[in-house]
Order: structure tokens, then sequence, then C-alpha cells
């Protein structure tokens, strides 16, 4: 069932992205991005990867803070739930008795190993709660989970809502916080992943209607949009996963990326300023088959 | 019809509440005025300091998997589409291109036992399913949903936590009005009521401690108010286009005219203290159904009963009505069966509609002493008759993620 989108009329005029080397998240620096520097202690990896792709995706456009707050949209794709290790052992730790677990000790000593600041670090709408406070946005939104295929369903609500004129801008995005035991132990259950090696990423597009860009330099316009399904048994277990990007594969970091494959690439090819076509496919393991197609201009 | 706005109407509801799974006898427990909450029983909470919530009413038999959120899910859209197809045509006879469906989820939260097991393993114990060990996955649902029902349209899900379920079914609205879905099935699935989903809401302090009266506990409005009881459940609503759906033969049960959202960007846990992000959905919408304020004859609310929810949205309602906000009712659902979270919007919804069908608004009880900064008709402990059909339904997310469908109730 094919449910192709031709929309013409929409082009990408900001990007941005974040993608980190394994053990490296004590390099992420989200304090130059934040309104207000006391809110770093409730964000997590991927609530800092967010705001840091976001907020590079707009430097380039300088948009009103009206504009901002009224007419810009947040669509955002957030990859698996992380819990760090070091917390959940912590909490496991004080929640046994004779070896087993214990309510009683997980009520009484467990759960008060546990930093209250941790639900805030881990809920999958933070990332957009923090973009949408650290760039000015009370516009609509669509938050989801978790992967490569939701981000193509992210893509095409922002593409309706620009059309139909219900925003000017939207941000469109994905984080994938992979690089924790959780996220680790998923893979491993799904066999076209297992021997991939993993990034953290975070990767954002600034999506407006070509009429609308006065003071803009478009990079890349959509051409082609399109999102199919498979249904499938998800208790017999997932198909493979396949992506592809063209022209230059090699342009794609060879890690898996998760949600962010898509707008990393995008951000990626925009800075390096290629001309010519971008296409990009992917089947993933939950049944999604999408593709898009851009125009370098 | 490629260029008239199309309407949509919602045309099967399933439910599975603490007040009932059955959409009779839910209505007969709301009009009844009747609280769902008592001591947890699904674990033993006896020893964190909130130990009541709302668990819902559905045959042990029917929850067979550790996360009971993926059991709701499915058993509401059987429920909605057997309630869909009670009268007219089937919608697979009716309907050439399959249906999707949208749905808030709640987060996926490992369990305990299996947590400690996967530690001392270093992985997976020997003879544990991938699948349901640690963390069955959100998704897994909806693509087990799909897959049942033949429903070949990606299918979509929303983490946007309280405000998910009313997020799904404007999403599901806009595309059926958009016409790129003929039907959809809408709504949101959740279950926190477990070790983690309980002790992380006392971690934050936002849960009622009133465990010796469980009854009273969830008090929406209310001056004594202190904190929002924890339910559990799915809500799940069928739409289509309105014409189609009158070919099809379907019964309507209501209409959505306008769905809006906006973020607050204000505070992690608390709203804008002025209602600004609720304001804004609301106002998006009655624009995007193109309603005037005076239109509206009734809220269902938010209504969480917490210290700040309740002012807030109070503030936020008087400032989109002005005077004509003393004219419409105000209610809260979750005074009876608690704060179902991803699956609340969807709930709370089916809820108005249901009682809505016998003439009567619920109440919103346990407003013993009302809060001086609640000053809405919030329809007080005994039902109201119904005297007008457009309304809205609010869901303000943690996050300050905030949405609003706007309505009317089928005449």
């Amino acid at each position: 069932m094919l449910d192709k989108i031709r929309p013409d009329k929409i082009s990408v005029t900001g990007s941005g992205s974040c993608v980190l080397a394994p053990g490296d998240a004590g390099a992420l620096n989200v304090l130059p991005f934040l309104k207000t520097r006391k809110m770093r202690k409730f964000m997590g990896k991927q609530d800092q990867l967010a705001v840091i792709a976001a907020c590079l995706s707009l430097q380039g456009r300088t948009l009103s803070a009206q504009a901002l707050r009224e007419r810009t949209g947040i669509y955002i794709t957030v990859g698996y739930i992380p819990f760090e290790r070091d917390d959940i052992e912590a909490m496991a730790r004080h929640s046994v008795e004779d070896g087993r677990f214990s309510m009683k000790q997980f009520s009484t000593d467990g759960i008060e190993q546990v930093n209250p600041l941790l639900t805030f670090r881990c809920l999958p709408n933070m990332p957009a709660f923090h973009v949408s406070l650290n760039c000015g946005i009370q516009g609509p939104y669509f938050v989801t989970y978790p992967g490569a295929g939701q981000f193509y369903l992210a893509l095409e609500r922002a593409v309706a809502a620009l059309s139909a004129h219900e925003i000017d801008y939207a941000l469109v995005g994905a984080v994938a916080d992979q690089d924790n035991f959780l996220v680790e132990f998923d893979r491993a259950n799904k066999s076209s992943l297992r021997n991939r090696s993993v990034r953290d990423a975070a990767g954002f597009v600034l999506l407006e209607r070509n009429s609308g860009v006065a003071g803009a330099a478009p990079a890349l316009a959509l051409q082609e949009l399109d999102v199919n399904y498979r249904p499938h048994d998800p208790w017999a277990g997932g198909s493979a996963h396949q992506e592809n990007f063209a022209p230059d594969d090699a342009a794609a970091d060879s890690a898996f990326l998760g949600a962010a494959s898509l707008p990393v690439f995008l951000d990626q090819a925009r800075r390096r300023n290629q001309g010519g076509e971008l296409t990009h496919r992917v089947a993933t393991g939950d049944g999604i088959e999408a593709s898009s197609r851009w125009r370098m201009q | 019809m490629e260029n008239a706005v199309r309407r949509v109407a919602i045309t099967g509801m399933g439910v599975v509440s603490p007040l009932g799974s059955e959409l009779g006898e839910f209505a007969d427990g709301l009009l009844a005025g009747e609280s769902a909450a008592a001591p947890i029983t699904v674990f033993d909470a006896s020893h964190l300091p909130t130990r009541i919530g709302a668990e819902a009413r559905l045959a042990a038999g029917a929850i067979a998997l550790k996360d009971r959120k993926i059991a709701f899910a499915e058993n509401a859209v059987r429920r909605a589409i057997d309630d869909a197809q009670r009268r007219g045509a089937a919608l697979a006879d009716h309907y050439d291109a399959g249906g999707g469906v949208s749905l808030g989820i709640g987060l996926e939260l490992f369990s305990m036992p299996d947590m400690l097991a996967f530690l001392a393993h270093g992985g997976l114990p020997d003879g544990m399913q991938p699948l349901t060990f640690l963390q069955t996955p959100s998704d897994l649902c909806l693509h087990a949903i799909s897959h049942e029902h033949g429903l070949t349209r990606p299918p979509i899900m929303h983490v946007s936590a309280c405000a998910a379920a009313t997020d799904a079914i404007g999403m599901a609205f806009r595309m059926v009005r958009e016409g790129r879905r003929s039907w959809m099935l809408a709504g949101g699935s959740d279950s926190m009521l477990n070790p983690l989903g309980v002790a992380g809401f006392c971690k934050l302090e936002a849960m009622t401690t009133r465990n010796s009266d469980p009854k009273r506990a969830s008090r929406p409005f209310d001056r004594d108010r202190d904190g929002f009881l924890l339910g559990e459940g799915a809500g799940v609503v069928v739409l289509e286009d309105l014409e189609q759906a009158q070919r099809r033969g379907a019964a309507i049960h209501a209409e959505i005219l306008g769905y809006g959202c906006s973020f607050d960007a204000h505070g992690i846990s608390e709203p804008h203290p002025e209602g600004d992000g609720a304001v804004l959905a609301m106002s998006r919408a009655l624009r995007d159904a193109r309603l005037a304020t005076h239109d509206i004859g009734h809220i269902n609310a938010h209504g969480t009963s917490t210290p700040k929810n309740d002012p807030v949205e109070t503030r936020a309602i008087r400032r989109l009505l002005g005077e004509h906000a003393d004219r419409i009712t105000v209610h809260s659902t979750k005074s009876m069966i608690g704060h179902l979270i991803s699956a609340s919007g969807a709930v709370e919804l089916i809820a108005h509609i249901v009682c809505a069908a016998r003439g009567w608004i619920h109440p919103t009880i346990n407003i013993e002493n009302r809060d001086p900064q609640c000053d809405l008709d919030y329809v007080c402990d005994e039902p109201r008759r119904i005297e007008r059909g457009v309304f809205l339904k609010n869901s303000f997310g943690f996050g300050g993620q905030n949405a609003t469908l706007a309505a009317r109730l089928a005449c």
C-alpha cells in the first residue's frame, strides 16, 4: 500500500546534528544552548543531544521570537528509553533480601538509592520539553518512538502541517541514546543489528514552505516522501533492518544511529554542500518501509 | 470530495477502565459517582508512601503478559471495533483501503525481578523470552493490533505522557479529515501500577497519600487535594469520515470537530502559572473546529487533583472563555477513575460520551471544600442533565505538552 507524498514546496533551511563516539558522553556541552543553566541537572544524555542538534539547526535561520513561539512545531522521534547501568545497579543491590527481590527492601531502601532526577532524565517526552523550552517554541508537536521508521511519520506530519499552513516552520528531528545497557540488550535480540557499532546521535532539520524562505538559503528541497507498512506478527520476531543512503554511502556514518540516521545524513550532506540528489531508504525491523528524495539547491 | 472538508465521526468505542470494561457498566459507575480507588492489589505496595490506586476491571485471563497495558490496548481495540460494527456493514467489507491505528502508549518499564536476574547473569537468563523479559517494548502492541486486524497503514505511537491519548485521537482525526486514512483506531493505553511506576511517582511527590480513605483520595478542585490517584486502563475510538460511516449504516456516537496542541515551554513538572500553554491548545482546537468560545457547552477537564494543575486549568478556561466560563459546566473523570496517564484522554472522552448518550453529564466527586481558586461549575456530586452538545476534552502532560479536542455529541 503506497502512501506517497510529493511535497514539492517544502525545503530544509537549517539543520544540526550531534554524534558521539563511544564513551564520549563527557564531551557533550549543552550549557551554551540553555536558557537557564540550572536546567542542566534535569537533563540526561538524550535531552542534551536533542537540544544541541535542535539549536544548531536554528542557528543559520534567524526566526523571530513570535515565529518560534506561535508558528513553529516540533516533530521528534525518541529512541528506546535509556537507563544508565550505575543507577539501576544501585537500586537493584538495595532491593534484595535472602538473594531474591524484596518489594519491602525496594520500597524502603532500593528506591532511595535513585536520584529523584532520574525520572526526568529518561522519559521519552523530555527531549521535546527541553527543545521547546530552550528554543522558545509553543507550537504544535508530535512526539513518537522508537526508530527510523517513526522519524518518517514525524516528517510526514510536519509536511502536512506546513502544507495546511498550521505552522510556518517545522523542527523535525530524532534522538537516540544507544550507549546504554538496556538498548544494548534490545539490539542483541535483533540479528541484523547485533554486530553493528552504534553511536549516540541526534539530528534536526528545519523545514519550511518554499514560499516563505525570504532571508534563508534553502539547501535541500524535499522531492518525494513515501511511507509504507508491512503488518506482521511482532511475537514472531522482526525482519532485518536495512538502510541505504545515496549517492554516497560513506557519507553516512557506518555506525547505527537509530532514529537519528536520516536527519544526521541530511545535516552532513548540507554541510558538505554537495549538489545533486540525495535519497534515503529504510526497511525497519518493525515493518516500516520508507524512502525520501531530496534535491540540493 | 477532494476539496471539501471531511467531517469525522466516532463510530465505535472500547474501554478497559477501573469502573469496568463494558460501556454500559462504565456509564453506570460514572453516573452513580462511584470511586474506583482501592488499595493496590497487583503488587505489594504496602511499604510505599502511596498504597492506593484504581486498577482496571478486566477478566484475569485477559491479562497474560507482565506488561498489562498491552493486554488493555488489544482488548479495548477489539471492543471498539465490535462497537463500530454493531450496526451497519463490517469495516473491512466497506473500506477498500486498510485502516490505521494511532495510540498513546505508556512507558516501557522493566520488571525488577527480571532486572535482578539480568544483572546476576550478565544477560538473558536461559529459558527467558527476549521479547517479554525485562522490557516488553511498548510499541509491540501497535504491531500486534495491526497484525490482528489487518491494518495496512503505518501504526502511530505517541509518547507525550498525559496528553498522549488526546494527541493520538487528534492526529487520527486530522488524517481522516485530510483524506489520508479511510478509518482509524485511536486512543491510548497505560499501566504504571507496578513497583517502578508507583515508586517513581512517589519520588516526585506527585500522588495522593490518602491511603486510609481511598474513595475520597482523588478530589479535583477541592481545597484538600494532595496529588493524583494513579489508575490504569485503555480507551480506543473508531474514527471514520462521517459520510462514509452513514453510508456504511454505522451508529454515530459523536463528531470530532477540531484538535489543538501546544507546549508550555515553561516548567518541567509544573504548568505555566497563567495557563499559557493550555489556553493555546484550547484556542487552537476551537480555531481548527471553526467554533467560537460561546459555542462551548462543557469541558471534560484534565482535572488531576494535583495542587498545581486544577487552579491553573481553571484560570486558563476563564482566560479563554471570558464571561462565558460561567455558563458552561466542567467535570473531572479522574475524580472517580484516577489518572490513567497515557490512556487518560481517550478514556475520559469516552466517559463523557457514554454518559451524554443517556442525557447526563457525570459528576465530579469529592469536592467537599472548594478551592477558592477553582470557581467554575464542576457538576459536584450529582449528574446534571446535558443541555449543549459541543464540548472540549483537555489533557495536559508532564513536560508542558497540552492537547485539546473539540467535539459534538450525536443528537
